[in-house]
């Protein structure tokens, strides 16, 4: 990367608010793992590699992966969060691998949100 | 290799003595360059003895009193030879309050070490450690570098079986 | 082509693998081969289904049925039911989700809705690892105006303005301390960043720097600028190696972009940063310590002053800020000190992190405005504490804090507020604790941590903790003497004032903090040896048997169980206790809330094991007991309380009788209790065996009427009064003399005297019932009203997890169709012809915490609604009946109309020759309470008399020796507690018969063997 000015600073902000919206076309999901200690303590990394094995498995291009911190919430840990281009995010409590598959192809593939895995929609509110 | 090193072959590799070498090279000269050279020295050769001090304290141009003494007085470092896992059990609070007492009490008795000490066959080493910041999911019990959360003392056997 | 009768798919999907579909296979095909079906039956496998997380799945064709989490162990079931029978198996079948549960939205859940993001804004939203998503979210504008259009003057007097306070612990106003380092003379000053997360508890620090490391660098490159530095170093723990890991990439990445190193954003302006990993000593997060390690030295304070900001790291003027403080910085830079300034107290400005942990539903991180409610962080935020538990209180500040009880669950959390009730604000570890928590083993682990991370260098705290742990340990192992706690403040006192560092100043006040809030606790551990949490184990031998209120031997009698020793075990419960076949259907249990199996799946069901003997084996003989004493004792009440005492009395060769003024014995066990709890039969039993030792019981004998106080006087040299709570409070509204409104206990004591009229109608409540009230009465008249045929409905003030009625019987009285309205309360009740016709009620909402930790209920204004009924129960509490006194025998009566006791022994009143017990002592209390009130009163009576003739103390002979056995699993799998089988609910709501039906014998002796035994002493 080269030495950043201000205006670089405006720049990639608008740049990268384009790409984390998901409409660019090529992207149709975004899927969060929310890797904290705690989250990686209670089996974030296996619910990951399960999903970029899915992934790979189902030769899909359009889901974008990427990991997070801590959402706060530890009790309820390992979180994903699970967005649809134009829908609410969604966030599921508890996974493990099987329940990530089950999110991948109900949910990500087909559209059906896993209900019984949800800890809710939306975003927290930055005041 | 030099003379000095003679006694650490007795203990130590080539290969790990190099690596020391290396270490205390990186930091020579640097104000404050004690402390990495101890971390680092011990994730070379597991355990610090006092030949490892002696050779650190001609190396950094240290008197070994100074070095013994930063060796005992933070608890990271370690003077002893350790089993190959290391398990640690967090009696932090929080952890504390919700059981951990009772799982290091567990694992006391079926391995029959305390804090501190390493089983027979060299495989793993007791320890408590004062809250790792995974309180969320107390009581937390580490083996090497995997947390381990939720533990109860039924699943200690189950979880340390995986380690061998 | 051949054809199947059934094909079965089996899902071969990796999901299902995973969880175990092969060996399901395999164990079916097995099966199929024993039952020679594998020509009528294809297996075949599939490919995922989608349903992963309930595998492994099959589907059975032609039906389509789909089974579920499916094991090896199920297949000759399935086989022999699905495809021999017929019969879908239930237990299996793949359930849809019930109708589409809406999902919340984030706002909508109190975790999240209260919080207020400052610090974490990032949370969860940018991956930390690409410095671009941190950009895209304002990162790095905050410094970008610093360093572009700001003096260092004016990032200082921005900072003041702001009022951000250090987020460490203290609570020093970061402005200022940016202040006198700006001042300071010199070329070289240090920016430091204090990492060293060592409060246990507390993980902020590591979340933020996990989460959103270049929040903390921003923060620093700002602070840098304010003072003049050009070097910084983050200080942070060796166990955080993600932490470590997440800031090793940002640090490389701003370096990269130009945001660190020389020339930062082509403005000239240079700042380096390095970290620097922590070994594992408590005491560096102590700012001079932690200078003190950076230089590589053991991590020792200095006296202070100089103060860092004049000779800090490396004798150079330097700053120590707390990453919370840091990750603030950015923004207020970017949005101005105002803006932070909006929310919070008046001192405490902006939010705060709490780490969230112990017993609390939700655990994890939270950031309110400074100020929030401690109960709104509890119960709103943290959801409450689990397993319906009670709030003991929070430790706040680790080590060097001090807890915040129950009654100040309405304090605003601020550094203020906070220092007032004795804590500190620290860096936000808020450790919740429930009942089940010790107040004195609390401070002893807390000065176990404080001694063992003590430095050494000075002499107080290297001593003085040593000393004071030394006592709180002799406390907690029931080794404490008079004196301990005085000496504890003593102590305290001087550490406080004479330590070097933070450390050694704020380490005793954990002990000042319970010592304030649990005096009580600590005192009974040194006089009583009571540990009512059932935590100090050095004090007894089973956490059960130490909260029976008349310690029964419990682990004994269930380890009887399972030897199938079931007459010896009946000896064991009579030890103890007089009525045990009555505390096996009726008894709260205490010792079920502290037993240890509890903390693995369920507690053992105790109280029902206790019934199953008493059912099951024969009733020991009881013979009269020998009077050998000249003393007679009258006792007034044949409660659970008179009739304790009047057969411990009788039992040490005492002529005892038994005053009573209604027509049947058992006070509140006949009168109050329906016999669909606790069946005539079983109560008098157990009656008559106090009777068998030579226990007079005179009925329908009122004192103060049928028998003059005088008399009573003249005849008896000791009186024991166990008269009991029989009165219901009033409800002080309008209408509550007409016709059927009627008093809980008085209702009930109706019922049972008049159980005939009744039953054939000639007494009736009518058609609707309105029961108010939310505790064990209102719950027994709400159901004897609907076993008389009435619709009823229960009106209750607060919300269903505050009514005090066990949980078990409101479960009941719902089954039975009894509908309860919470958050309402009666306004008046009208009646027609002197009859009742209405009652009118308005809804409560909640208010602030009282000092039971449950929420006020508060009247909504114009939210008054009437309910048509024929009669109205208030059961909202009940007071002793004192009109039987005598004013001449000059016994004190307290403000709560019951007896003051506690003269010389703890149940005698002010008049030595009374002696007072039980719910006229205590207001209503249970049954257990009761019993231990008349062991008490026996004994003290009996050492009265003793002490009057200079005799010795009574010695209780020897009973009979029963060996028990001491069988102990080496593995334990967890199992729920067994459930009672019971009456269906439509079929016990017209009966009077018993409700619980009993254990069967191989259901206790399993139940018995989920036992621990922590008795045992190996």
């Amino acid at each position: 990367m080269a030495k950043l000015t201000i205006d670089d600073l405006k720049k990639i902000k608008e740049k990268v608010h384009k790409e984390m919206s998901l409409r660019d076309g090529k992207r149709r999901v975004k899927i969060t793992v929310h890797m904290g200690t705690c989250g990686i303590a209670s089996g974030a990394k296996e619910v990951m590699n399960t999903l970029l094995q899915e992934i790979e498995a189902a030769k899909v291009n359009d889901v974008v992966v990427t990991t997070s911190g801590c959402m706060g919430l530890c009790s309820r840990e390992p979180l994903v969060t699970v967005e649809v281009l134009n829908q609410d995010p969604i966030k599921y409590e508890y996974m493990n691998p099987n329940k990530m598959r089950q999110v991948f192809k109900k949910h990500v593939l087909e559209g059906e949100i896993q209900t019984p895995f949800v800890l809710a929609k939306g975003s927290e509110i930055i005041k | 290799m030099k003379a000095e090193d003679t006694e650490l072959l007795k203990e130590f590799s080539k290969e790990q003595v190099k690596k020391l070498n290396g270490i205390i090279e990186k930091f020579k000269g640097k104000p404050g360059g004690l402390i990495p050279v101890l971390e680092e020295a011990q994730v070379v050769l597991e355990y610090l003895p006092i030949s490892v001090q002696k050779k650190i304290a001609s190396g950094l141009n240290l008197p070994l009193s100074r070095v013994y003494g930063v060796v005992t007085f933070y608890s990271f470092f370690t003077m002893t030879p350790r089993g190959k896992h290391t398990v640690r059990v967090c009696l932090g609070t929080a952890c504390y309050v919700r059981g951990g007492k009772a799982i290091y009490e567990q694992i006391k008795k079926q391995f029959g070490i305390s804090e501190g000490e390493t089983t027979p066959d060299r495989m793993f080493t007791l320890e408590t450690v004062r809250c790792l910041g995974a309180c969320g999911l107390g009581p937390v019990v580490v083996v090497d570098e995997d947390v381990h959360g939720r533990v109860k003392p039924g699943k200690i056997k189950e979880i340390l079986s995986q380690y061998n | 082509m051949k054809v199947f009768r059934s094909h079965l798919l089996i899902c071969g999907g990796t999901g299902c693998q995973a969880s175990g579909s092969p060996a399901v296979k395999e164990a079916l095909l097995e099966e199929l081969e024993k039952r020679k079906l594998t020509e009528e039956i294809k297996v075949v496998e599939t490919g995922c289904n989608g349903f992963c997380a309930l595998g492994p799945i099959m589907v059975a064709y032609p039906e389509g049925v789909i089974y579920i989490s499916l094991k090896a162990t199920d297949m000759p079931e399935l086989v022999e039911e699905h495809l021999i029978k017929g019969r879908i198996v239930k237990r299996l079948l793949y359930k849809e989700p019930g109708t589409e549960k809406a999902i919340p939205t984030m706002q909508e859940i109190p975790f999240f809705a209260h919080q207020e993001l400052r610090v974490l804004r990032n949370r969860g939203l940018i991956d930390p690892e690409k410095i671009e998503e941190y950009i895209a979210r304002d990162g790095y504008a905050g410094m970008a105006k610093a360093l572009t259009e700001m003096t260092p003057e004016q990032i200082v007097k921005e900072m003041l303005d702001s009022g951000l306070r250090g987020r460490g612990g203290a609570g020093f106003p970061t402005g200022l301390k940016w202040k006198f380092a700006a001042q300071s003379k010199g070329d070289v000053k240090y920016v430091l960043c204090n990492a060293d997360e060592g409060d246990p508890g507390a993980f902020m620090d590591r979340s933020v720097l996990e989460a959103d490391p270049h929040a903390v660098l921003e923060g620093m490159v700002i602070a840098a600028k304010a003072i003049g530095s050009s070097q910084g170093y983050i200080y942070c723990r060796a166990e955080y190696p993600l932490a470590i890991h997440r800031l090793n990439i940002a640090i490389a990445q701003a370096k990269e972009a130009g945001l660190l190193g020389k020339n930062i954003l082509g403005t000239g302006f240079d700042f380096d940063l390095e970290i620097y990993q922590g070994a594992g000593a408590f005491v560096c997060g102590e700012e001079t310590a932690l200078m003190t390690s950076i230089e590589g030295k053991r991590g020792m304070p200095r006296p202070r002053p100089p103060f860092p900001a004049v000779a800090g790291l490396w004798q150079k003027p330097s700053i120590l800020n707390n990453v919370e403080t840091l990750a603030n910085v950015g923004q207020i830079i970017l949005r101005g000190a105002s803006w932070y300034a909006s929310i919070g107290t008046e001192k405490s400005k902006g939010t705060k992190v709490f780490a969230l942990t112990g017993d609390v539903n939700n655990v994890g991180l939270v950031e309110v405005p400074l100020g929030t409610k401690l109960g709104t962080i509890v119960y709103d935020i943290g959801g409450g504490i689990p397993g319906g538990k009670k709030f003991k209180a929070a430790q706040l500040g680790g080590p060097s804090g001090g807890c915040i009880p129950i009654q100040h669950l309405n304090a605003p959390v601020d550094y203020e507020t906070v220092a007032e009730l004795g804590a500190i604000m620290g860096s936000g570890g808020l450790i919740v604790m429930n009942e089940d928590k010790c107040a004195v083993d609390m401070a002893r682990f807390f000065m176990d941590f404080c001694q063992d991370e003590s430095c050494g260098k000075c002499t107080p705290c290297r001593e003085g903790t040593k000393r004071m742990l030394e006592i709180l340990t002799n406390i907690t192992q029931g080794k404490g003497k008079e004196g301990d706690i005085e000496l504890l403040e003593e102590m305290a006192v001087v550490i406080k004032n004479a330590a070097l560092c933070g450390l050694g100043q704020t380490a005793p006040n954990p002990v000042l903090s319970t010592i304030r809030y649990f005096r009580k606790e600590y005192e009974e551990h040194i006089r009583d040896h009571k540990c009512r949490a059932a935590v100090c184990s050095a004090m007894f031998k089973s956490p059960c048997q130490h909260t029976c209120p008349i310690g029964m031997d419990i682990p004994s009698y269930i380890a009887l169980i399972r030897a199938e020793r079931f007459e010896d075990a009946y000896k064991i419960l009579l030890q103890t206790n007089p009525f045990p076949s009555v505390c096996g259907r009726v008894c709260d249990h205490k010792c079920q809330s502290k037993c240890r199996r509890g903390n693995m799946d369920e507690a053992i069901a105790i109280k029902f094991l206790k019934r199953f003997i008493t059912d099951n084996a024969v009733r020991p003989k009881v013979e009269a007991a020998p009077v050998t004493r000249k003393e007679k004792i009258a006792v007034i009440g044949a409660g659970p309380a008179g009739l304790t005492a009047a057969r411990d009395l009788a039992l040490r060769g005492y002529k005892v009788t038994v005053f009573e003024e209604l027509p049947k014995a058992g006070g509140m066990l006949y009168w109050g209790i329906p016999s669909y709890r606790l069946p005539r039969n079983i109560l008098d039993n157990e009656i008559d065996d106090i009777r068998k030792l030579g226990v007079e019981i005179k009925l329908k004998t009122r004192v103060g009427k049928d028998i003059t106080f005088a008399k009573l006087q003249k005849d008896f040299n000791y009186i024991y009064l166990a008269t009991g709570a029989h009165k219901s409070q009033k409800m002080g509204v309008e209408g509550e003399n007409l016709k059927n409104v009627f008093g809980g206990v008085e209702f009930l004591r109706d019922f049972n005297a008049n159980e005939g009229k009744w039953l054939k109608g000639e007494k009736t409540l009518g058609k609707k019932v309105a029961v108010i009230g939310g505790g064990n009465s209102a719950i027994d008249a709400a159901r004897v009203a609907t076993r008389l045929g009435a619709d009823v409905t229960i009106l209750y003030r607060r919300l269903r997890q505050d009514m005090p009625a066990a949980e078990e019987e409101i479960k009941a009285a719902e089954e039975e169709g009894i509908k309860i309205e919470l958050l309402a309360a009666p306004l008046k009740i009208k009646g027609t012809k002197g009859k009742v016709s209405s009652i009118t009620c308005q809804r409560m909402a909640l208010g602030d915490f009282d000092n039971s930790g449950r929420k006020k209920p508060v009247p909504v204004e114009g939210s008054a609604f009437t309910l048509n009924v024929d009669a109205v129960i208030a059961a909202i509490g009940q007071s002793p009946d004192m009109s039987f006194i005598d004013k001449k025998a000059g016994i004190e009566i307290n403000k709560w109309n019951c007896y003051n006791v506690g003269n010389v022994y703890k149940s005698c009143t002010n008049n030595p020759k009374f002696f007072a017990g039980g719910d006229a002592v205590t207001g209503p209390d249970t049954v257990i309470g009761a019993i231990a009130a008349g062991h008490q009163a026996a004994d003290d009576i009996d050492s009265a008399i003793r002490e009057a003739n200079g005799e010795r103390p009574y010695e209780k002979p020897e009973s009979e020796k029963i060996d028990i056995p001491l069988i102990i699993d080496e593995e334990t799998t967890e199992t729920p507690q067994m459930a009672m089988p019971e009456m269906s609910a439509s079929k016990r709501k017209k009966t009077f018969a018993e409700v619980e039906l009993g254990f069967k014998k191989a259901d206790a002796i399993k139940e018995a063997c989920r036992c621990l035994r922590c008795d045992a002493s190996i």
